[in-house]
């Protein structure tokens, strides 16, 4: 546990000073909060030690504050408000989702995180996917996942869940985790720094006048033609994948033996 | 930007306050709708507190919510305490919040503060995807149901919720499908769009009737009303998903219940019945930027009337059909529903390409010739036909391989 959490830091660390020599000044935060957001996230893992998760908590919070820092910083106090509220929302319940023991609970954490993201897509004026994210996600997928796990786990968890809690994949997963939270914060970082200040404002609602038919136009312009065949293709996967569910359950029933389906027909009359 | 949220909030507590009203009194209309069908009065007695008055039963709702709050609020032991809490509260939440986009008049005249635009009647006026926005909450309300009846750690409850959600998922499916077609035809998905677009084109449960009767099948199902109320049915499942709940919280469920039938007949009659217009210019010129006291309280009026009147339809089919079993009910949704819904997206939408020149009627004989030779086809195949009586002739294992 512990040496997992050293070798995590070392790795980042080496890491970090590679990105020291190019961006001397921008590294030290964003690394560092991606090394104790790491480590905190590995603390609060489940099937670890138990008071770890304080440690944990303090550590992500340090990590999230450390990244932040680093964020450009909006002129105007009500987008502030409103941006930090969204994506804290969806950070902190993303962190719960993988941290709580119980499935249904983890849905449910997910489902949270997914209006998070659904309100900051309505606050970068893209309101068709803000909306969408919600119908489709938190409406549709995160709704089955909570229907088969209510009827497939009562209780108890599956060997799945005591795998992926292990020594061994808890921490490949948060380097991994960390290691692509790194290589977007870096790749963000190098655009021009222009923090997005949007233009209309959330709470009047006035999407009207900035033009929401032409982010909708280009979106399936884009979907329906630059991407058609990887949407066909898509299409076509989960076509093959509702058959072949369908050919599972009808695979899955036993042909009864003739004598037993006489006798349960004379004990139905 | 105060005047803005003012203003906002006004609205907000108009909404919230009729809403909350309208189903309350929709209950009373409800039981004496009930009544009237089932040859019996119907609660009639409770008039105006302290008094001798009766006033036609109009009391009873009242006293319904009093009852309801001073129930004491039961909380069994073996729940999960947290969602137990959640559901009801989260259910309603969706319920009202849907009312954020949905209009609930045109406009009226600016008269105060020293306006210059109308004040429109609807919270967030001019919201692009007002459309996909109550179908997000709508699929929110699912939650509630599913989640209360896991939480009440109680079979039939489970089993309400279980059901429930799969009939949900299943209809939200044909219920998008038929609003498609609307939505190509108006070219837009803000619901003031949608009527302003009726009234030039006409309106669409004219054109197209086959989107019409897969939408109005949808929105029953979506409501949970008989015929579709499988989460709930008394005689199999106790309450559903509310079986363990008494007091407030159910008082809460069976709100959001009434308010999903109030949605559901706010979008059938914006959507397919022109909103608040009416035909031959009583409700002044659509077009028109400004509005006068007299059409704005005609269109108030006109959007009132045709909304009761599809409620009071949603009560009249209560007491006409007999619920669905489920395998039915998943056979209506996938094959009768779904195909029909293709049918008429793929008709209309080659309509709205192809037959721009064309006129009105000619639409609306296209309209009715698909919804009538799609009905014929539907019919001659045969789907819900389905004897499920155990058959003894044969041998499961040829029932197998049939399937």
């Amino acid at each position: 546990m512990n040496l997992a959490g050293f070798l995590l830091a070392e790795g980042s660390e080496d890491a970090a000073c590679a990105w020291c020599q190019s961006y001397p000044c921008l590294a030290s935060l964003s690394c560092w909060g991606i090394v104790a957001g790491a480590l905190g996230l590995l603390l609060m893992l489940p099937g670890g030690w138990k008071r770890g998760r304080y440690l944990g908590v303090l550590l992500g919070c340090a990590g999230l504050g450390l990244l932040a820092a680093d964020l450009p910083w909006f002129g105007d106090l009500a987008h502030q408000v409103f941006f930090w509220l969204l994506a804290g929302t969806a950070l902190v319940a993303a962190v719960i989702a993988i941290s709580v023991r119980s499935p249904i609970y983890t849905a449910i954490w997910f489902a949270i995180s997914l209006l998070g993201v659904a309100g900051l897509f309505l606050y970068q004026e893209a309101p068709f996917l803000g909306v969408v994210t919600i119908a489709v996600y938190a409406g549709a997928i995160v709704v089955t996942f909570l229907f088969v796990l209510m009827l497939a786990q009562p209780a108890g968890h599956t060997v799945y869940d005591r795998v992926s809690w292990g020594w061994l994949p808890k921490p490949f997963a948060v380097i991994a985790a960390a290691a692509l939270t790194g290589l977007m914060t870096f790749a963000v970082a190098s655009l021009p720094s222009t923090a997005p200040i949007p233009t209309a404002d959330p709470i009047a609602g006035d999407t009207a006048t900035s033009g929401a038919p032409d982010h909708m136009a280009n979106l399936g312009n884009t979907l329906f033609g630059t991407h058609l065949v990887s949407v066909e293709v898509a299409g076509t996967l989960l076509l093959v994948a509702l058959v072949g569910a369908i050919a599972i359950v009808i695979h899955g029933k036993q042909p009864q033996l003739p004598n037993q389906g006489v006798e349960g027909a004379r004990n139905d009359e | 930007m105060t005047a803005i949220i003012l203003e906002a909030l006004i609205k907000i507590a108009l909404l919230i306050g009729g809403l909350m009203t309208a189903a309350a009194y929709f209950v009373l209309l409800e039981r004496r709708i009930a009544a009237w069908i089932q040859d019996r009065r119907g609660p009639n007695r409770v008039g105006m507190p302290l008094t001798k008055l009766r006033l036609f039963g109009l009391g009873q709702p009242l006293a319904d919510g009093v009852k309801f709050i001073f129930k004491e609020e039961y909380t069994p032991a073996h729940v999960n305490k947290v969602l137990f809490v959640a559901a009801p509260i989260l259910i309603l939440a969706a319920a009202l919040a849907a009312f954020a986009v949905i209009p609930f008049g045109s406009m009226i005249p600016p008269d105060w503060f020293g306006r210059t635009e109308p004040i429109k009647l609807v919270v967030a006026p001019g919201v692009d995807v007002g459309m996909i926005y109550v179908f997000a909450l709508s699929s929110i309300a699912v939650y509630g149901v599913i989640l209360g009846g896991w939480a009440s750690n109680n079979k039939y409850s489970f089993l309400g919720g279980l059901r429930s959600s799969a009939q949900l998922i299943a209809y939200e499916v044909p219920l998008g499908l038929g609003i498609l077609a609307v939505v190509v035809a108006a070219g837009s998905l803000d619901l003031e769009a949608i009527i302003h677009a009726q009234t030039t084109q006409g309106w669409c449960f004219l054109l197209q009737p086959l989107g019409f009767l897969v939408f109005v099948v949808a929105a029953f199902a979506e409501a949970a009303r008989l015929p579709f109320d499988l989460p709930e049915c008394e005689q199999e499942l106790v309450g559903g998903y509310h079986t363990e709940y008494s007091g407030i919280k159910l008082l809460l469920f069976l709100v959001a219940e009434f308010l999903h039938m109030i949605t559901a007949s706010f979008l059938i009659v914006i959507l397919f019945m022109g909103g608040w217009h009416l035909p031959w210019g009583l409700t002044g010129d659509p077009a028109a930027e400004s509005i006068g006291w007299v059409p704005a309280i005609v269109r108030i009026v006109a959007l009132a009337v045709k909304i009761i009147a599809v409620i009071v339809f949603f009560m009249v089919v209560r007491w006409s059909w007999p619920r669905f079993r489920f395998d039915q009910l998943m056979a209506l949704a996938w094959k009768v529903m779904l195909p029909l819904g293709v049918v008429n997206f793929v008709v209309m939408a080659t309509v709205e390409q192809f037959g721009g020149s064309l006129s009105t009627g000619v639409k609306m004989a296209i309209g009715w010739g698909t919804f009538v030779l799609s009905w014929v086809a539907i019919a001659a195949a045969g789907p819900l036909i389905a004897d499920n009586r155990a058959r003894h002739d044969l041998h499961p294992s040829q029932i197998d391989s049939q399937v």
